[in-house]
């Protein structure tokens, strides 16, 4: 069709007329792309990135026994059938630790008094994220080392590497010290042995008092985790912990709604930008469009060449800008959380689809084109 | 006459002028919305971390070793030391008092209980003696209200929290359930020979320990413990600066200089000492799960803020520049007939900048108004609460609208100094 041949090429020659402000307009498209393809590549790594930054906290989801018969310590217990079952059941980077608690007396070999601690015996499950440090430390049971807590390590005067025995009624262990870093909570006066170690001391083989289970996630896939976890275990009590799962929730919800809030207002800036520029564009137009009018261009072709022109520049700022953008997030990324941001391939062309929505929805200015009487144009007035 | 000019430059394309102050008012807008949520996002943040309760810890210096599973003590009454209560109002005297948003002393007893409704057994539990809402009478003479459900806020209690001066009690879901005990039912506590009698006022789910003990106001403990005015574990819950390297450092082998500068950041090991020193006897520690995953997001999250407020501005200054340019752009041929009447391009240029300045401030008042009103909105929405509208932002942005919109100008007024007015007149 030769109309459309004309067209383009009318197109054509419109970017070759005036190739400095379509640089500029270019520029301000480009721009915006590049800000928008960060921030929103940022905006869906943020989410992702804050709910793994959210396991530092460790554990947030606790497997108990279901009937405490007796609040005296260690006494409910979990059958080890129970951790296999939470263990098959692990997403990808989370983890478990099972634990059996008891309190026994513990002999060191500098102190003549026995003290009694609680024991905690545990295994851990899953991949060993280095989340939270030493809440992650297990003893290795090769070498029979126990974790002493801070507090314990003081009663007991001890020093990394000494003896310690630990006698529950007729039954001993030995282990040597190592001593942990301080916690400020329980696990400062606790000691921390090998499962297999605190089972044969409280004669409990093959039982576990909790498990304690770390998830990453959204609150949402948390609380679909846990529901669908309690439903294959019937017999134990699996609940998140709550002090972080509800903390979590709420600074998730809130962060997220700030990074779209923020998205949302450089998207609308970005609009008036690329306005301001069209603006321009459309007054040195004017001699253009009024001698378009008086060889007999209708208005509607008229305004869909300019239309045209506008779909063009945003596609091309947006494939170049939006490239930009990614390459921005990543560098971002790096800076905030030490790690470089994912590119998302969803981002592109939502970015490159974004910008070009923009260019056409802010060549609004060209409106005014329309209205444009060609003789006044040529009489040099308007 | 320069005046003049700049009155008739308004006043007779106001539609014009309109147009661009609209585009400079918006961008400063959205400036200013982005500015004031994120100056105050810290504090805000800040404060939702404290959902996850106490980061300090306070527990006698001279203790017998706590044989402490999942929050609850399982050591006898009589073993271990105890703190007088009423020291506790001291730990609102600190220099960082006004980062203390809670406190709450702890108790444990050993107890049998049985209900007045079923004649069987009695049942072995914990009774942990706290406070729920108390008011402490501070050194001077104020009172501060604080317990339970300012430091552990994620325990839900169906029902109401029991009085801390009446003999009621709260118990936990597990043992609720294991007892088929109701709010309005009264519960026989014995701990050796003492015994009391308390009435429910509500079911605790706490997800955790606690779900299965009773807890109780902390005097019931005391009386059943016979350690009257003591309790045996203090949580503290305060608003904290994330800690970095410096915040780690041993505070006992620091220089003057370095000491002063370490105790005046609200770290929590710095509240921690400062609670120390107030309170004789005490051990104080950090509760470093909470206190350093707090940090670490809280300083992640700041950053990723002020970032996205950094491309709030950027956007705004490239549409504020975009804007001002084609306002100078378009008026070449009254440049053109300025300079063909004789005006030098320095007049030129200091009637449109004098211009342009008065487009800034006007449009860059509104947009701090516009941009307060979005950022209450804003903040309202996320946080429920909405930021306070600072001095310092508005100056920022009255500058910053200034310096963008000069610096837009500058580029076509450069050109516009090189123009020869015969073409221009011509309308080439």
């Amino acid at each position: 069709m030769p109309d459309r041949k004309m067209f383009w090429r009318l197109v054509r020659r419109l970017f070759a007329a005036q190739r400095g402000r379509l640089l500029v307009i270019l520029l301000a498209l480009g721009a915006s792309a590049a800000l928008t393809a960060a921030l929103l590549n940022l905006q869906v790594d943020a989410r992702d990135r804050l709910t793994k930054e959210f396991r530092v906290f460790g554990a947030n989801i606790i497997v108990a026994p279901r009937d405490t018969k007796s609040s005296s310590a260690g006494v409910a217990t979990l059958d080890e059938s129970v951790v296999e079952k939470v263990r098959q059941s692990l997403p990808q980077r989370a983890s478990a630790d099972s634990y059996l608690y008891l309190v026994a007396s513990v002999l060191s070999a500098n102190f003549s008094e026995a003290v009694n601690a609680v024991i905690a015996g545990k295994r851990t499950e899953g991949i060993n994220r280095s989340s939270w440090r030493s809440a992650i430390v297990t003893p290795r049971d090769s070498k029979n080392l126990c974790l002493v807590g801070v507090k314990a390590a003081e009663q007991l005067h001890l020093q990394p590497t000494d003896h310690v025995t630990l006698k529950n009624d007729k039954r001993e262990e030995t282990c040597l010290s190592e001593i942990d870093d301080p916690h400020g909570d329980a696990q400062d006066s606790q000691i921390v042995v090998n499962l297999d170690a605190a089972q044969r001391l409280a004669s409990l083989p093959r039982k576990v008092s909790l498990i304690q289970v770390s998830v990453p996630g959204t609150p949402r896939e948390i609380r679909e985790y846990i529901a669908v976890l309690a439903q294959s275990i019937p017999d134990a009590d699996v609940h998140g912990l709550r002090q972080f799962t509800e903390a979590e929730a709420k600074i998730y919800t809130r962060v997220s709604g700030l990074l779209t809030a923020t998205t949302a207002l450089v998207l609308a800036l970005t609009g008036l930008c690329v306005m301001a520029a069209m603006t321009n564009v459309a007054m040195e137009r004017k001699n253009d469009v009024g001698l378009m009018k008086a060889i007999g261009g209708a208005t509607r072709r008229v305004l869909r060449l300019f239309l045209a022109e506008a779909a063009l520049l945003g596609l091309a700022g947006g494939i170049v800008g939006a490239a930009a953008g990614l390459l921005l997030s990543i560098w971002l990324g790096k800076t905030v959380f030490g790690v470089a941001a994912r590119p998302r391939l969803i981002v592109y062309p939502v970015s490159v689809a974004l910008t070009i929505l923009v260019a056409i929805v802010s060549s609004y200015p060209l409106r005014r084109l329309a209205n444009i009487s060609p003789a006044s144009v040529f009489r040099g007035e308007a | 006459m320069f005046l003049r000019l700049v009155a008739d430059s308004f006043g007779r394309r106001p539609r014009r002028k309109l147009l661009t102050g609209a585009a400079l008012a918006l961008g400063m807008a959205v400036v200013t919305a982005a500015f004031s949520v994120s100056l105050d996002v810290g504090d805000r943040l800040a404060h939702e971390f404290r959902a996850l309760g106490a980061n300090l810890l306070v527990t006698p210096q001279a203790d017998s070793l706590p044989l402490e599973i999942g929050g609850v003590d399982y050591r006898p009454v009589n073993s271990g030391a105890y703190l007088p209560e009423q020291d506790l109002g001291k730990i609102k005297t600190i220099f960082w008092h006004n980062n203390i948003v809670g406190f709450a002393p702890v108790m444990e007893v050993p107890a049998e209980v049985s209900t007045a409704s079923s004649s069987a057994a009695p049942v072995k539990t914990t009774l942990l003696g706290t406070w729920a809402h108390h008011s402490v009478v501070l050194p001077d003479s104020r009172t501060y209200a604080t317990g339970m459900d300012q430091t552990n806020s994620w325990w839900h209690v169906d029902g109401r929290w029991f009085r801390d001066d009446a003999p009621e009690a709260i118990v936990g879901k597990s043992f609720a359930a294991r007892t088929i005990v109701k709010p309005g039912d009264t519960l026989h506590i014995n701990s050796s020979d003492r015994s009391i009698a308390l009435t429910v006022t509500g079911i605790l789910s706490a997800a955790g320990p606690e779900d299965d003990a009773i807890v109780a106001p902390l005097q019931i403990a005391q009386q059943l413990a016979n350690k009257p005015g003591q309790y045996r574990r203090l949580y503290v819950s305060a608003l904290t600066k994330p800690e970095d390297d410096f915040a780690r450092r041993n505070p006992t082998t620091m220089n003057a200089a370095d000491l002063e500068r370490w105790s005046c950041s609200p770290y929590a090991s710095s509240i921690a000492y400062e609670i120390k020193q107030v309170l004789p006897g005490v051990d104080a520690h950090v509760i470093r799960r909470v206190a350093e995953g707090e940090g670490s997001i809280l300083t992640r999250v700041r950053m990723l803020l002020w970032l996205a407020s950094v491309a709030a501005l950027l956007a705004a200054v490239l549409a504020v520049g975009a804007s001002s340019a084609a306002a100078v752009i378009e008026r070449r041929s009254e440049i053109g007939l300025m300079k063909a009447i004789g005006a030098g391009s320095g007049t030129i240029g200091f009637l449109l900048a004098a211009e342009q300045l008065l487009l800034a401030f006007v449009g860059g008042g509104v947009g701090y108004g516009l941009g307060i009103v979005l950022a209450r909105f804003l903040g309202e929405k996320i946080f429920g609460v909405a930021p306070e509208p600072s001095v310092l932002v508005f100056i920022v942005i009255l500058a910053l609208a200034a310096c963008v919109t000069l610096l837009g100008s500058a580029i076509p007024l450069h050109r516009a100094s090189r123009y020869e007015p015969a073409p221009i007149l011509r309308g080439e």
